[in-house]
């Protein structure tokens, strides 16, 4: 969409485009509703090449009268139509900014800072005026009539003045404020110089003083941190390794774990799958005189288990046993 | 002889006079003579700009897509001639005045419009060919509109809606063309 802006009732930019959003032919045709025929732009204005936008001569500029633009976008064989809405042209005026800021001294530690404005109609516009004073960090915004004022002063600080303005509701109805003005500065001369020393004396501190001395300070601590082992400790604490528990295990014993831990030959022996017990019968010898004549009839040797031999085999669970150790 | 000669002066002049009265042009200024551009442009700038800026404010508020691309047949209302601001001003006043009854806009906004119509016509001290609408700036001047409970709802867009819109919109740039232009 097209934006045309009045500079100062001078001449008319109206502009649809950059050169990096444009790629088709663009030609501008404009009247003012029941008022003119149809006229082409006659100065169109170009970025390498690509219209982006016209320019209207103080002569082709008709206030109060419905403006409307028709702006054709042809690429190749198609055309684009855009047409405007009616536009009030003394709705869309921008003026210069003001010049020859002065200020003057009153009474009683009062500025007073006038200004005057190339624009033609001084009825038709409202000032804006900004300033802060070289302690401050933020801009004082006032909107004022031609002449501002600023009741008391502080010696000590510069201050810093920018007026804009604007057309006022009597003139039109815009939001287009001017450019801020040249600002104008008030305060001693020795306070200024003062201040640029001063800046100067902080641009050392902060650039370079300051950054040295955080350095010395780290490296200092660095080694001191490094010198002191019981800091350092309690800082980057060993990590344990366990490794030197096992190295037996590993290298006398050859990972073999049961040798290694102690266990008994026959335990270790008892987990071999073709293991086979030997049984071992346990008896109670008889008392002396109760089983003597039992010895006396054969040339059975007293065994050391005289139970009942047969009971083994019958219950033995393994088929190869054998009575006796 | 005298008798008959001055009773046959006498008709004609009595012919002639409504003869007079029906060539007198028919749009004669209805307003009051005098150069007093210091005392309208006070007035216009302390009081009357404050309304006209919020009636556009209220214009604002109301839905207005019904608007869009139409053409108004009454059009010659709303150019602000060149050389005739102030009776172009008086006869965009007057136009707006007939909105006032228009039972389809809201009260509150028809009410604001004939204020501002009203105020035109009191800075420049002119009068509507048509009486009556007078009558309106009477009943708006003594009338207190607040009293009267105001509308909860806003209405539907409307032509008349429109058109009103477009009267008070021409009527603004026409004071400031006027402000603009005879002000130096």
């Amino acid at each position: 969409s097209e934006e045309c802006v009045l500079f100062n009732e001078e001449y008319m930019t109206c502009m649809w485009g950059s050169r990096e959003t444009l790629t088709a032919n663009y030609s501008l045709y404009y009247w003012y509703e029941n008022r003119s025929p149809v006229e082409e732009c006659k100065h169109y204005l170009q970025d390498q090449g690509v219209s982006i936008g016209c320019y209207f001569n103080r002569s082709e500029i008709i206030q109060f009268q419905p403006f409307r633009v028709l702006i054709n976008a042809s690429l190749g064989s198609r055309t684009l139509k855009i047409l405007s809405k009616p536009m009030e042209l003394q709705d869309l005026v921008k003026p210069e900014a003001p010049v020859n800021l002065t200020i003057r001294n009153m009474s009683s530690n009062q500025l007073q800072l006038t200004w005057t404005s190339p624009y033609p109609k001084a009825q038709c516009l409202e000032h804006a005026v900004k300033y802060k004073s070289n302690k401050d960090t933020n801009w004082t915004h006032q909107v004022k009539g031609d002449i501002f004022s600023l009741p008391s002063v502080d010696y000590e600080k510069y201050y810093t003045f920018y007026v804009r303005s604007k057309i006022n509701s009597y003139c039109g109805s815009t939001q287009l404020w001017s450019e801020w003005s040249v600002p104008v500065v008030w305060g001693s001369n020795s306070t200024s110089k003062g201040t640029a020393e001063e800046q100067l004396h902080w641009f050392w501190i902060h650039t370079v003083l300051i950054p040295i001395a955080s350095c010395l300070l780290l490296l200092v601590l660095v080694v001191l941190l490094v010198r002191m082992e019981r800091v350092w400790v309690i800082l980057m604490p060993r990590i344990p390794n366990p490794s030197k528990n096992f190295d037996e295990l590993f290298i006398t014993h050859n990972g073999n774990f049961q040798e290694w831990a102690g266990v008994p030959k026959d335990v270790v022996e008892s987990f071999r799958p073709n293991y086979s017990e030997n049984i071992c019968y346990v008896s109670e010898l008889p008392p002396k005189d109760s089983c003597e004549p039992l010895w006396e009839s054969g040339n059975h040797p007293p065994s050391v288990m005289p139970g009942a031999p047969a009971a083994p085999r019958e219950h033995s669970p393994y088929k190869n046993s054998y009575v006796g150790v | 002889l005298s008798h008959v000669m001055a009773t046959t002066f006498f008709r004609s002049i009595f012919r002639v006079l409504p003869l007079l009265l029906l060539l007198s042009p028919v749009n004669s200024s209805s307003c009051a003579m005098g150069n007093r551009t210091t005392q309208i442009r006070e007035k216009y700038e302390n009081i009357l700009s404050h309304d006209i800026d919020e009636l556009v404010n209220m214009s604002a508020e109301y839905r207005d897509r019904c608007c869009k691309n139409k053409k108004h047949e009454n059009s010659k209302v709303f150019f602000c001639n060149d050389t005739q601001e102030i009776e172009s001003l008086q006869s965009m006043a007057c136009n707006m005045l007939r909105f006032f009854h228009k039972q389809k806009i809201s009260k509150d906004y028809r009410w604001k419009a004939a204020l501002v119509s009203c105020g035109t016509l009191q800075v420049l001290q002119c009068k509507c060919e048509r009486h009556k609408k007078d009558k309106v700036c009477m009943q708006v001047n003594t009338h207190n509109k607040d009293t009267e409970k105001s509308e909860q709802s806003k209405k539907k867009c409307n032509q008349e809606f429109c058109e009103l819109k477009e009267n008070i919109s021409s009527l603004r740039s026409c004071w400031n063309k006027f402000e603009k232009i005879i002000f130096r």
